[in-house]
This record gives C-alpha cells, sequence and structure tokens, in this order.
C-alpha cells in the first residue's frame, strides 16, 4: 500500500510537484497541472500533488536531482502570467506575502532549509503562474486555467518520452 | 486625543489565515477580537444532498494537516447513525491510522511553529541555522508519523484509504511489522524531543482553564469516549449539544463555542493531559514525570511539553497495535440497509482537539444536515482570553514588541486557521483612557 511518492530506492526521473489548496480557487493551479500533466507523460516522469508542507515537500525531494515546482503566484502581474526560475539569491522564491501559499511555512522557507540540510535538489526550478483569484471555490479563473494547459502542454513536451506519451 | 492603528504583518507560524485585533484604551484593555475564517461552515453546506459514504472523504479536505481526524469523527458519526459498531483490528487500524497523524502534526507545530519562540528565533529557518541536528530530528520523526499515515491511509495529504465501515484495504501483518524498526527510532526521536523542549525558558504564566477532552474506561482517548471537563462536566458525546453551543460574534464569520450559561473552554493537548494522566503509556509517564509536568499543566507555553509527551505516547501506542495485530476478515463491515432516516454524532480527539460532526440522514443515505465544530473554534474564545491577560500584564510594551509576544500567546494553541490562503493580521490600536 505505497503512497503516490513513488518507490523508496533511488528514482532518476524527473519530479514535478503541484503545489496548491483545491479550495481556494486559482491556488489550486499547481494541483491542475500535476493532475492533467501525469496521464501525458506516463511512468516517465514522477508527478505529485502536494498541500506544500515543508516536511512533505523535503521528504519528495530527497533523491530528486532535478525537480521542477508548480505553484499559483501572487505579484501583481496579469493572471496567467508564467514565469520559470531556478531560485538562488538574486531570484529567490517569492516571498509568503506575494505568495498565494496555504501553509505555515512558506516556500520559500522550505528552500531554505534544505539548503541548510543539504537537502536542496541539484536541479530545483520554480514555475509560476500569477492567479487573480483565491476565495473559497473549485474553479479557476479562465486565463489561469488557459495558462495552466499551456505549461502541461510544454512540460509534457518537454519531460515526457515518445513512447510514454502514446500509451 | 491621538488614536493609533499598528499592523503587524509577517508569517505567523500558525496554519493559514486569521487576524488579531487589540483594543486599549488607556490602561484598560477594550477588547481582544481573534478573527478567523472557518471552513467548516462552507462544508456543513457543501454536505447537504450528497452520500454519507462521500463524507468522510469531504471533510478530509477542511485541514491538510489532520485528515484523519475528519475522516475519523465523519466515520463514527455516521456509522452511529446507521447502527453500526466497528470492532476489533479495523477499530486497531483507525488508532493506528490516527496516532500517524497526532505525531505529524505534532510534531509540525513542535519543531517548526513553537520552539523557535522559546530559543529566540524569528521563524525556523533561523532555528535550524544555529540547531540543526534538532530540526533534523524533528523532520525525521515527523517523516516517520507521515509514513504511517502512508501506510494505513494510502497517502498522507487527504488518505484516500478510509471508508464508513473500516478501510477499502487493509495491511498484512508483514507490511506492518515491517514498519517497526522506524517507530522504534521514533520513539528514541520523540524521548529526546521531550528532554529537549522541558529545559527550554518559559514564560511565568498560570491560566484557570476549563478543560474539555473525551476520556475512555481504558485508553488516552483518540477515537472514543465521554466527553469529561475539569469542572465536572460528564456526558455521552450525542448529548455534546446541550452542553456547548456556537455562538456568533460580531467581528467574525467563524462562530464560538462556549459552555451553556458559562463561558469559554479549552479543548486539545493540555486538556486530554489534564483529564486523563493515569491512561498514560509507560514511557509517556516515565518521560512527563521528568520534565515535571505531571499534574494539570496550566501554563500555556508548556503545551509544547505536552505535546511532545502526546508524541511518545502516539509512538508507543503504535507499536503496541503493531505488536498486537491480526488482519481482519474483511477490510471493512458492510453497511447495514439504509433506513428512512436516521441521526447520528460523534467526537474524537484531533490533534488540536475535540472535533465534533453530527449527520442527519435522508432517504437513500442523502445528508440532510451536517454539523462540524473543530477544535480551533472552540478554543477561540479562550486563546482571547489568553491574550487579554497578557496585554493586560504587557501594557509598557511597545506595539511590536506587544504584537509579538500576542502571536506567541496565540501560537501556544496551536491553533489551526486552515484552508485559507493567508496569514495572521494583527493590529493593535491604543488611545488614551477616559
Amino acid at each position: 500500500m505505497s503512497g503516490p511518492a513513488g518507490p523508496d530506492g533511488p528514482d532518476d526521473r524527473p519530479l514535478v510537484v503541484g503545489i496548491g489548496n483545491d479550495l481556494r480557487r486559482d491556488d489550486a493551479v499547481g494541483r491542475t497541472v500535476a493532475r492533467r500533466l501525469a496521464p501525458r507523460v506516463g511512468s516517465a516522469v514522477r508527478v505529485v500533488e502536494s498541500d506544500g508542507e515543508v516536511g512533505r515537500l523535503l521528504d519528495l525531494w530527497d533523491g530528486a536531482k532535478r525537480v521542477i515546482v508548480v505553484d499559483a503566484t501572487r505579484s501583481g502581474a496579469p493572471p496567467g502570467t508564467v514565469r520559470r526560475w531556478a531560485p538562488g539569491p538574486e531570484q529567490p522564491a517569492p516571498a509568503p506575502s506575494s505568495y498565494g501559499s496555504t501553509h505555515g511555512l512558506s516556500l520559500a522557507e522550505a528552500i531554505g532549509l534544505a539548503d541548510l540540510l543539504g537537502r536542496r535538489p541539484p536541479g530545483l526550478e520554480l514555475l509560476g503562474i500569477e492567479g487573480a483569484d483565491f476565495g473559497l471555490g473549485a474553479e479557476l479563473s479562465p486565463p489561469v486555467r488557459r495558462a495552466a494547459e499551456r505549461v502541461v502542454r510544454r512540460l509534457a513536451a518537454e519531460l515526457g518520452r515518445p513512447a510514454d506519451r502514446r500509451s | 486625543m491621538t488614536d493609533r492603528t499598528i499592523a503587524v504583518d509577517y508569517v505567523a507560524r500558525v496554519e493559514g489565515e486569521g487576524a488579531l485585533a487589540v483594543r486599549i484604551s488607556g490602561r484598560a484593555v477594550e477588547a481582544v477580537e481573534l478573527n478567523i475564517f472557518e471552513p467548516p461552515r462552507f462544508f456543513e453546506a457543501f454536505l447537504r444532498g450528497r452520500d454519507f459514504a462521500e463524507a468522510p472523504d469531504i471533510t478530509a479536505r477542511i485541514c491538510g494537516i489532520c485528515p484523519v481526524a475528519y475522516q475519523m469523527s465523519a466515520c463514527h458519526a455516521l456509522e452511529r447513525a446507521l447502527g453500526m459498531r466497528v470492532d476489533g483490528p479495523i477499530r486497531d487500524l483507525r488508532r493506528l491510522l490516527y496516532c500517524g497523524e497526532w505525531i505529524e502534526s505534532h510534531v509540525l507545530h513542535i519543531y517548526l511553529l513553537h520552539a523557535p519562540d522559546f530559543l529566540g528565533y524569528p521563524d525556523a529557518l533561523r532555528l535550524a541555522r544555529d540547531h540543526p541536528e534538532a530540526v533534523k530530528r524533528g523532520l525525521r520523526l515527523k517523516q516517520v508519523g507521515n509514513r504511517l499515515m502512508e501506510l494505513l491511509g494510502g497517502r498522507a495529504i487527504h488518505p484516500i484509504n478510509v471508508r464508513i465501515g473500516g478501510f477499502y484495504r487493509v495491511p498484512s501483518r508483514e507490511e506492518l511489522f515491517a514498519f517497526r524498526p522506524q517507530l522504534e527510532e521514533a520513539l528514541a526521536l520523540a524521548e529526546a524531543t521531550v528532554r529537549w523542549v522541558a529545559d527550554f525558558p518559559f514564560p511565568d504564566d498560570e491560566e484557570e482553564y476549563d478543560f474539555v477532552s473525551l476520556r475512555h474506561p481504558d485508553e488516552y482517548p483518540m477515537n472514543e469516549g465521554e466527553v469529561v471537563s475539569s469542572s465536572g462536566v460528564r456526558l455521552p458525546v450525542d448529548r455534546y449539544e446541550e452542553v456547548f453551543e456556537e455562538r456568533q460574534v460580531p467581528y467574525s464569520t467563524a462562530l464560538h463555542s462556549v459552555r451553556r450559561g458559562g463561558g469559554a473552554y479549552l479543548v486539545g493537548p493540555l486538556a486530554r493531559f489534564a483529564l486523563n494522566q493515569d491512561r498514560l503509556s509507560p514511557r509517556a509517564r516515565v518521560l512527563a514525570r521528568e520534565a515535571g509536568v505531571l499534574g494539570p499543566v496550566r501554563n500555556p507555553y508548556r503545551s509544547i511539553v505536552v505535546r511532545a509527551i502526546e508524541v511518545v505516547l502516539a509512538v508507543e501506542e503504535a507499536l503496541r497495535l503493531i505488536d498486537g495485530y491480526r488482519p481482519p476478515d474483511r477490510p471493512f463491515a458492510p453497511p447495514p440497509p439504509l433506513p428512512a432516516s436516521a441521526a447520528g454524532a460523534a467526537i474524537t480527539e484531533a490533534p488540536r482537539g475535540m472535533l465534533y460532526h453530527r449527520y442527519r440522514l435522508g432517504a437513500g443515505g442523502r445528508i440532510d444536515e451536517a454539523k462540524i465544530v473543530a477544535p480551533t473554534s472552540q478554543n477561540q474564545g479562550r486563546i482571547e482570553e489568553d491574550v487579554r491577560h497578557l496585554v493586560e500584564r504587557s501594557l509598557d510594551l511597545d506595539d511590536a514588541a506587544l504584537g509579538d509576544r500576542c502571536e506567541k500567546a496565540i501560537r501556544n494553541h496551536d491553533p489551526c486557521i486552515s484552508c485559507a490562503t493567508h496569514f495572521l493580521r494583527l493590529d493593535v490600536s491604543r488611545r488614551p483612557g477616559p
């Protein structure tokens, strides 16, 4: 009865983590991307949904070489704006106050803890999708839904193996 | 005459979203208002018209930290409505699953949210810089709780393996036994946690709490028991609403629970510990004695020690349950034929305290009414009183320092302000007295 975290041994597949809260509209965009991406990339990519809780994020990252974390952002950019970067001192993960985050500790703090404890995956990237509405509800707003589709297509083309895509 | 309002905006290390307003007039504290957005209200409406079998999975989504609590209260309430009684190995597996959640939730709060308050750090990141070994210990311990939830629940966030009557699939004896070494390691880590937090410097504070928790004839309470209080209440859970009620407060969309004809009360680790000391597991009792907390703990800051003792208890219980496990003949008890109408209530002990669910079913098992009272909504009034007492003692502090103390006083009770996208906003307003 194993969870979705994959096998315990080394797993060299790229890992995509979709973070969010399904009940706070655009905050769910990371999870939506994960759900739609998983069937398109088959076993070539490990795709996991997460509520972003720090301990679980660090557990997910353990042993992974390449990780793409997909989450909603709230920076004031036009809704649906997609940004992708490797968080570092010059371009850190978004601060909690600008982030559509559902957790006591932010993604930035998770990355900080991973750095301090030597647990940051070597290829860690963030993919942020700007949200518009973080109110109570299950529907993504239209520009965010369209952005999620673009991100799914792009990640599937980039990460999926042709054989898996056919299956 | 000057009015001042100061807003302190930063991550408050409580789960989710909330706001605290403190109004001070001269040397008098006029108001302390904790305003927490409360998802259960939304879910009560959302559940109406749904099939009863959906309730455990729907309500599990109320909280990412304590989904098992919602599943357990929903299952027990609905099973009671249908006249079902779940016993034997399935009952044990439910308690084992709950142990995983207690470990995970308490360790998150102890290490990443609460400990920084006592060691002089603004957050877990700064704590980890100076105490990496402690944070590693906490993360490993939390991971064991997480894995226990995955082993039984299918996954740690919103477990999918729980259903009315039991589980979709139960583990083999071998699967559970294979987990034993991790729990033995966790027991050592949990004991080290008690010793670590017991030495923290705690502010002097003694509050007069009306503690309320479940009490079971021979177990430390998780899934079952009567409702008892330090003021002498003792009643079966289905009479909970006769003694406790939810009241609207003007400044909040959340309801506050109070004793009918009485005041605020406290649920959670301090209450469970005070009312169930004679039910502690063997190591937990030894550690409690060593930590000097035998007897009711009324200093809310010491709740971190009580949580650590409850983690020891949860690990010991997990080991005991695994050792005694024999797989059931089938993973769940099938529900009986549905009656034309039915009603049932249950309380289980979420990590943060009693979680009450009541359901009324109509034809075909459709949910006609759902009522959910979360631990944090029960504690809101009592948290406000803690903050009020703190502010009364601390009027000479500047607003920033006072705000910081208020946040710590709130954090003592690990409020779950879940299902949210924001963080605590704090407003202190002062004006000269009349």
